[in-house]
């Protein structure tokens, strides 16, 4: 198909480039269009009317407007993994290739199955959903969910992952512009002469807003020159930005806005490196509300016939598209601002069918144009208009006198005045104030730091527009104290102001739509007034008036209207529902941007990673960090073979793991022992320097929070240590002890979690490779470094480290510090020194396996709703200090005897799988919540015990070591027996440790 | 017995490739890269004890403790504010550690986060706008000129960012400063690395920090 074809273009005009072609298809079906063209614009050129079904009825639908508040014309744009629906046509700009479909049909646009709706439709009425799929409720997850799930939505989601990049980014300015018409345009000026940083923001990729449909003269200038003239003006100016492409999506607290800026949307795929959409968040200290108005239609029978277009969209495809809708145009207005269009129709050749004009007279200019080019100029209103999807077929009118009269056209042109944009404005839950001269909502306030200016704020006409904006910019400047020097206001003398009498409603026994996209009609409002749903925030609940993707934007205040009428009270009075972000639809992966896949959030590695995945251990997510969970090697069959092997390794010989996970905290200064003592529940102002203790801290409430092992490095210096898991927030925590609850201590705190990289090394052996790293100058021996010593020592080589005699293994075994960039080469080392002794590294399950073995609390017994005493570790509570959870922890229910404390627990079948999660049921009692006894929390395959074993949380678990009970599964279907056991599976004595 | 040999790694050292990325125009727009061999000790007053602190920096490095959040060049060191009443250290690899002892005894505790920390400097004309894609702050010159410094989340890990002299290249463009935990710091360069690829990314050897 050739740029020949385009039946409904001019020759001439418009602000389309026709030295650049386009190809693009719609349903299949070729088409061609020019550089500039929207889709809309293009289809419009190309005569194809029908674009869509509606959503619940199927009906045909047209194009109605010409902007981002388009309720009918959605496609799914683009294919497979880019495939994305409900993308307005009149806001999408052309590209070559591009392939667009129409919605909600099937099996196609022309015959769609689902129109039978329309024949359903006395039942598909308003709480349809709410009074049908009431009864018998057990058919709601087998019947009724499925097929409403079948007939809701519009377009399809693509299937596949969207291949596409986005981003978001920030961006700070005095004065932010919201807008790029006139009245932005003046505002940016003023702002920016002041000398005030400025960002303006427009949703299009040109800058002119309505100026470039409707055209004028401004400072004695055509008005697209004025906008080159002003546009060069800002480029010039340092501090000015303006953002094209770029909608002002909402407005949150402290001047923060969000604003989605379609980067690259008008190209088919985005150029390498470069994301498709960007949402920014715009910090300003003044924001210039300048976002215009939107024209409303008039609610009468069959007003979604497509043809049907508001009288500015019409405009706007011939001005700007140099597009016609129809050959034979009819208008039906109720302002003057209306019969604009009949200027601009005659001006494109086209032939006027007749003006329909509610008000009462004409005036003389109007009646003049009516004779001099030969149309009829009819006092009354549009009862009806007749058509389908072939478009409108008569135009049937109720003349003021009462008689009928019939207008032929293949275009009817809709005026009912403009609705200010007051989406913005109202954001904070303002209420914007009713202006009864143009029968509209106007903003009343603001979020601090806004104002509304032109037509945003009631003022229609282009130079109030111009003189508001300037006026809006220069005073944000002011404000801010910018002085600079903002030159006179630009001015226009247009027309004068266009007269207006309401009009909403035409009566009548067709349907007559109020919401477009979600197929609210007249009558769905009046059945809601009957029916008591009068208040609007129930109007729009009940009805789905103004919940579709376009918010309402061509509908809400008709909707509003018709109630108002329906309940005699007066518009202001039925009141406006609540306005909130976002103005336009923005796609998740814009609210995602960079965070996704990979990219999720950010990951943490230890300073051994590297040599980690070097001998390919396998990671787990363990909060951001990334662990070695197991060391594979060649001819294992499955994790638990590596497991058993390099726990059999470390209680057998060596071993080592990574521990740098472990939050870190130093804690300096002369009252840091006495802080220690308030934290935690022991006592460490008395720890000898050297020396290392497990230490236990509970919350506010008594429970447990965290635990670790803390040395004294120092008199002054302790070095604390957090689980993995707590690290960040025992550092908040005690950031919040120091300042806020003893600030009369004199402790300093930094988290030391980076600089640190520390191994575990356990087993029999382990001192044997401690003699290889360590100076030989070093007493390592059970007197020269005792169980809980900590101290520095020289490595050979000349490195200083630290060394914790510490185990969590229960072997003999150090803990091992040194600076993270010694990290990699630390575990290289051991490998190197430790081959003659068969040193193994091993992960944290052999890390879990040996803790468990060993009885040791971790994660799943410290869950926040332990005591002390239920981890059995109630006699490290000090009575001779107060610390933070003692009083708390001291509650009656906290120290109950019938508690679940941690018990290990064995299957009596030795060949069994213990399981976590498993319940404790005494025997013979039937499961239940009354007889719940407690649950497993750990397991595991113990390779010293050579069977599965665990640890769990049983009440009074303590008092029945050696019974027998049974452990219910639901969740796998499994019941068997377990003995509760003493939890210290492995050297109950703990001679080994101390070896 | 073998000797062990201690080779010092960095966190970026494994995946660091000096070279182009991105988008492949003529000039990168952008430069990036790790510094390294500094110590960095974090100095915090003891109650009561800043008057004395910022004393004996004056004393030590000849230029006072920033109190607000600036990054001063002072004798063999940079002094970044890091919080109230603390302040990190930055020098060249040598003996800050033990300088900063001797300095501030009594009156500070003092934490070696010479391995803590990534620093990486970030410059070019395009600095400004892949740092807006991670960073919340406005770092327009007349708000965060030369010197200006902030503890501040880039991709949800907190950072030291500060900004330094200008480049003495032909662009004159703005160079920024990059504290990070060592642990994040692999992450957060893939993340510079894809926000700044359209730019078209230079990524310099890394160098020791000269101050």
């Amino acid at each position: 198909m050739s740029a020949a074809d385009q039946t409904q273009r001019l020759a001439k005009g418009g602000l389309i480039d026709r030295s650049k072609p386009l190809g693009f298809s719609f349903d299949g079906k070729s088409f061609a269009g020019y550089h500039g063209d929207t889709l809309a614009s293009a289809l419009v050129a190309n005569g194809v009317r029908l674009v869509g079904r509606s959503f619940k009825y199927h009906r045909p639908r047209g194009i109605l407007t010409a902007g981002s508040e388009e309720p009918n014309a959605l496609v799914e744009l683009r294919t497979g993994a880019r495939r994305e629906p409900n993308t307005r046509a009149t806001t999408i700009e052309l590209y070559d290739g591009l392939v667009a479909a129409s919605q909600n049909r099937w099996p196609s646009l022309d015959f769609d199955i689902l129109s039978v709706n329309q024949l359903a439709s006395p039942i598909l009425v308003a709480g349809f959903y709410y009074k049908t799929f009431m009864w018998p409720a057990k058919l709601w997850e087998a019947l009724y969910e499925p097929l409403i799930r079948r007939a809701a939505g519009l377009g399809r989601a693509a299937t596949q992952s969207d291949p596409d990049h986005y981003e978001k980014a920030w961006a700070h300015c005095d004065v932010l512009v919201v807008g790029g018409g006139p009245t932005g345009l003046a505002a940016a000026l003023a702002a920016g002469r002041a000398g005030a940083r400025v960002i303006l923001c427009e949703e299009e990729p040109t800058l002119g807003g309505r100026l470039l449909s409707d055209g004028g003269t401004i400072d004695g200038l055509p008005a697209t020159d004025w906008i080159a003239q002003a546009a060069d003006e800002l480029s010039a100016m340092l501090d000015v930005r303006i953002m094209t492409r770029t909608t002002l999506t909402g407005a949150y607290d402290h001047g923060t806005h969000a604003a989605l800026e379609r980067v690259n949307d008008h190209l088919p795929v985005p150029p390498e490196h470069q994301p498709r959409q960007r949402l920014w968040r715009i910090v300003a200290k003044r924001t210039v509300v300048a976002a215009g108005a939107l024209e409303r239609p008039i609610v009468f029978g069959g007003n979604d016939v497509p043809g049907i277009m508001l009288a500015s969209a019409v405009r706007t495809y011939i001005n700007r598209y140099a597009a016609t809708p129809a050959k034979r145009l009819a208008l039906f207005t109720n302002n003057d601002d209306g019969w604009k269009t009949v200027d601009a129709a005659i001006a494109a050749g086209l032939t006027v069918a007749g003006v329909v004009d509610a008000r009462q007279e004409a005036s003389a200019d109007q009646r003049a144009l009516a004779s001099k080019h030969g149309f009829a100029v009819l006092n009354g209103v549009v009862d009806h208009v007749d058509g389908g999807r072939k478009g409108i077929g008569s135009i049937e009118v109720a003349l003021a006198g009462g008689a009928r009269a019939t207008l032929e056209a293949d275009g009817l042109a809709v005026s009912g005045g403009w609705n200010p944009s007051v989406g913005l404005t109202s954001q904070h839950r303002g209420r914007p104030k009713w202006r009864d001269d143009i029968a509209a909502f106007v903003p009343d306030g603001a979020p601090p730091g806004m104002s509304a200016a032109g037509a945003a704020n009631g003022a229609f006409l282009l130079t109030d527009c111009l003189r508001e904006g300037h006026s809006a910019g220069a005073a944000a400047a002011a404000d801010l104290g910018f002085g600079g020097s903002v030159g006179a206001a630009p001015s226009s003398d247009d027309a004068p102001a266009s007269s207006l009498t309401p009009l909403w409603h035409v009566a009548g026994k067709k349907k007559a739509f109020v919401d477009f996209q979600n197929d609210v009609t007249a009558s769905d409002i009046a059945l809601a007034a009957r029916e008591g749903f009068q208040s609007v925030e129930h109007l729009k609940r009940y009805t789905t008036l103004g919940m579709a993707t376009d918010q309402g934007k061509s509908s809400n205040l008709q909707g509003l209207a018709i109630m108002a009428e329906l309940t005699g009270r007066s518009i202001p009075q039925t009141g406006t529902t609540i306005y909130r972000p976002p103005y336009v639809p923005v796609a998740i992966g814009a609210l995602a941007g960079h965070h996704r896949d990979e990219n999720f959030h950010s990951v943490r590695l230890t300073p051994s990673h590297h040599w980690a995945a070097e001998r390919g251990a396998v990671f787990v997510d363990t909060g951001l960090w990334k662990r070695a969970q197991w060391y594979p090697i060649k001819g294992e069959k499955d994790w638990l073979e590596s497991v058993t092997r390099e726990v059999k390794a470390v209680r057998g010989g060596v071993g080592f793991c990574d521990v740098s996970t472990l939050g870190k905290i130093d804690v300096h200064g002369p009252n840091a022992g006495t802080f220690l003592d308030r934290v935690y529940i022991n006592t460490f102002s008395t720890l000898a320097v050297g020396k290392a203790r497990y230490g236990l801290m509970l919350r506010e409430d008594g429970m447990v929070y965290d635990d670790g092992t803390t040395s004294r490095l120092a008199e002054d210096h302790y070095f604390l240590t957090t689980t993995t898991a707590k690290a960040g927030l025992v550092m908040q925590h005690l950031e919040f002890c120091r300042q806020v609850l003893f600030p009369e201590l004199d402790v300093q705190l930094t988290s030391v979690s980076d600089q640190w990289a520390q191994f575990s090394i356990a087993g029999p052996r382990t001192r044997d490779l401690l003699c290889e790293i360590v100076d030989p100058g070093e007493d390592l021996s059970n007197e020269g470094f005792p169980f809980m010593a900590a101290r520095e020592v020289l490595l050979r080589g000349g490195l200083k480290a630290r060394l914790f005699r510490i185990s969590f293994s229960g072997e003999m075994a150090f803990e091992i510090s040194v600076p993270a960039r010694f990290g990699d080469a630390l575990a290289r080392n051991m490998m190197i020194a430790g081959e003659q002794f068969g040193v193994t590294p091993y992960g944290t399950e052999a890390l879990g396996v040996m803790r468990v073995e060993k009885g040791h609390v971790a994660g799943p017994e410290l869950n926040g709703m332990t005591t002390a005493a239920d981890l059995g570790l109630g006699k490290m509570m000090s009575t001779k200090k107060d610390f933070i959870g003692r009083v708390m922890a001291g509650r009656e229910a906290l120290v109950a005897a019938d508690r679940q404390v941690v018990v290990g627990i064995k299957p009596v079948d030795k060949a069994r799988r213990l399981r976590s999660g498993a319940h404790v049921i005494r025997k013979g009692e039937i499961p239940g919540p009354d007889t719940d006894g407690g649950y497993v929390t750990s397991v595991c395959f113990s390779p010293m015990l050579g069977q599965w074993i665990g640890l769990g949380l049983v009440s009074r678990g303590r008092e029945r070591i050696g019974e027998i009970a049974s452990a219910h599964d639901p969740l796998r279907g499994e019941d068997y027996e377990i003995e509760l056991c003493h939890p210290v599976f492995y050297d109950p004595e703990g001679g080994r440790q101390r070896g | 017995m073998v000797e062990p040999s201690w080779t010092a790694t960095t966190p970026l050292s494994r995946i660091y490739a000096p070279g182009r990325h991105g988008v492949k125009n003529d000039a990168a727009r952008l430069s990036m890269a790790e510094l390294t061999g500094f110590e960095l000790v974090q100095v915090m007053a003891r109650r009561g004890m800043w008057s004395p602190t910022d004393q004996a920096c004056r004393e030590a490095y000849g230029q006072a403790a920033p109190a607000k959040p600036q990054a001063t060049r002072a004798e063999g060191a940079l002094l970044i504010w890091s919080g109230p009443d603390q302040i990190f250290v930055l020098s060249p690899r040598g003996s800050s550690l033990e300088r900063a002892r001797l300095a501030f005894a009594g009156m500070a505790s003092l934490s070696d986060q010479s391995d803590g920390r990534t620093l990486l400097r970030i410059s070019g004309i395009k600095a400004r706008d892949m740092l807006a894609k991670v960073c919340s702050l406005d770092l327009h010159p007349a708000v965060f000129p030369a010197g200006a410094a902030a503890a501040t989340s880039i991709d949800h890990t907190s950072v030291n960012l500060w900004r330094g002299e200008d480049s003495a290249g032909d662009d004159g463009a703005a160079v920024f400063y990059l504290l990070v935990f060592s642990t994040f710091a692999e992450s957060l360069w893939h993340t510079l690395l894809d926000s700044g690829a359209e730019y078209g990314i230079a990524i310099d050897a890394a160098t020791p920090w000269q101050g």
